[in-house]
């Protein structure tokens, strides 16, 4: 795929929850393969029901997204709509990491390749290792996940997240729930996985992430985007009032 | 009055097999019964109204009437309504599978419910199908957080299983009161016959408390 063909389309994305709260109202997002979109915004804005919706995890109520210049959700057609080859092509790490706690670490990996692709078990082990291998939890492949640092607990997330060989990745505040002192190593594998130029998402409220890993920023607000750019701009010399409010509060940088 | 236990090692052979029936058909009942209580339990959670409606109906009933009647209803009963002849084994792990497979569901139904959104949507994210999801992230959970009741429940049936010896079933219960009125000792045999009943079920109570903890620590994430 190009860099330059949009990888995620989202157009007039409307979503409410039971018709009541109207949390996105009209998002309009493209993406390309090489892009690596963080998302900032207020609490509350729709950052994770943005996510969950590209992860199928919601319907929506107006509104396409295309994945590769295929259609993938609208919703005209409904729920049945989610693609679910699309779907597998995607990959999600939540903020609480959602391991499977009765499975061991190399268990959580290999599950879903040997239930989802029919992989053999021996294959996936030896794909699982080495994820383990280079995000430096080798020694912990029997560990149980209670017996995982919170740090521990994400770099396993995104493991078994890759093992499925995601065409694009999608981080939740990933290292909201983390002690500061294990922020770093799991930034430090995302970081990893955009140098190897993995296209993602990421919702972050971490400054100095977001300015390293950004290829854009995108400042959603009100269910709709409200800035868009390059992050030095965005985060450096915002346009929009909004942004720069958002800004200066959560990051207490003053322009 | 004396009394000589000596009496009942004589007949240890016979308290021997009966106690072989009385394990063979709590085991097949402990497995067909927690089997039955985990799809019941699954239904009762489900979106369809009709599921849910037959199957607390079953449960509720089966919660609702005593054991005993159940038990004489399945022997006497079933095999007029099915018109088929049903053999004392069938009768019992019958029985006991459908009056297990309502006390388990409960257990199954509580654990279901610790098994939270954020996992199922673990499952979604990995592409995995609804039946993958349930038989290997929502069952193994479910057993595990539900392990102390389900052995809780499993000593419950042991000890239940003993009214089977009122439909002429010759397991524990049945051959000891055999033994009691031929012998005409019931102080010993009975005694023996509650002590063998308390040496395997007690353990098991014990273990109860032991696999809680170790559980609950696994889970703790
Ligand atoms: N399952 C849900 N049911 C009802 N309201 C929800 C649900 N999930 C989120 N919301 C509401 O939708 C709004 C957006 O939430 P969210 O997408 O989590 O925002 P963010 O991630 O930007 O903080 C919030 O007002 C939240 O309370
Ligand atoms: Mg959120």
């Amino acid at each position: 795929m190009s860099d330059t063909a949009p990888l995620i389309k989202i157009e007039g994305l409307h979503k409410s929850y039971g018709g009541v709260v109207q949390v996105l109202q009209g998002l309009d997002i493209e993406m390309t393969a090489g892009d690596r979109v963080v998302i900032i915004g207020p609490s509350g804005g729709g950052k994770s029901t943005l996510l969950r919706v590209l992860m199928g995890l919601e319907q929506i109520d107006r509104g396409s997204i295309t994945f590769g210049g295929n259609p993938y959700i609208s919703a005209k057609s409904g729920k049945t709509a989610i693609d679910a080859k699309v779907r597998r092509s995607i990959g999600m790490v939540f903020q609480h990491y959602t391991l499977f706690p009765h499975l061991d670490v190399i268990g959580n990996l290999i599950l879903a390749p040997t239930k989802v692709r029919g992989e053999k078990k021996a294959d996936a082990r030896e794909r699982a290792m080495a994820l383990l291998t280079r995000f430096g939890l080798a020694q912990k492949a029997n560990a149980y996940p209670a017996q995982l640092s919170g740090g521990q607990k994400q770099r396993v997330a995104i493991a078994r997240a890759l093992m499925l060989d995601p065409k694009l990745m999608l981080f939740d505040e990933v290292t909201s729930a983390l002690d500061p002192e294990l922020v770093a190593e799991v930034e430090q594998v995302i970081l990893q996985l955009a140098h190897q130029q993995m296209p993602m998402v990421i919702v972050t409220h971490d400054m100095w992430f977001a300015r390293n890993i950004a290829s854009r920023v995108i400042f959603c607000a009100g269910g709709v985007v409200v800035e868009d750019g390059p992050p030095e701009q965005v985060l450096g010399s915002p346009k929009e009032e909004r942004t720069r409010e958002f800004i200066e509060r959560v990051f207490h940088i003053k322009h | 009055m004396t009394f000589n236990f000596a009496v009942v090692f004589k007949f240890q052979d016979a308290l021997l097999l009966g106690l072989l029936t009385t394990l063979k058909l709590t085991l097949i009942c402990i497995v067909l019964g927690c089997a039955l209580g985990f799809f019941l339990a699954l239904a009762r959670t489900s979106k369809s109204a009709i599921l849910r409606g037959v199957s607390s109906i079953y449960v509720e009933f089966f919660r609702g009437t005593p054991v005993l009647v159940q038990l004489f209803w399945v022997f006497f009963c079933l095999p007029l309504v099915l018109g088929v002849e049903l053999s004392n084994l069938a009768s019992g792990v019958i029985a006991l599978t459908l009056y297990m497979g309502a006390i388990t569901s409960e257990t199954f139904r509580a654990s279901l419910k610790s098994v939270g959104q954020e996992q199922l949507d673990a499952c979604v994210a990995l592409g995995l199908s609804p039946w993958a999801r349930t038989m290997n992230v929502v069952l193994p959970q479910a057993v595990l957080r539900a392990a102390p009741t389900l052995l809780s429940n499993c000593v419950s049936l042991f000890k239940e299983s003993a009214l089977v010896s009122a439909v002429g079933m010759a397991d524990l219960m049945f051959v000891g009161q055999n033994i009691s009125n031929n012998t005409a000792r019931p102080v010993e045999v009975l005694t023996v016959v509650a002590l063998i009943y308390f040496v395997i079920a007690f353990p098991l109570t014990r273990a109860v408390t032991v696999i809680e903890h170790r559980i609950l620590k696994r889970l703790a994430v």
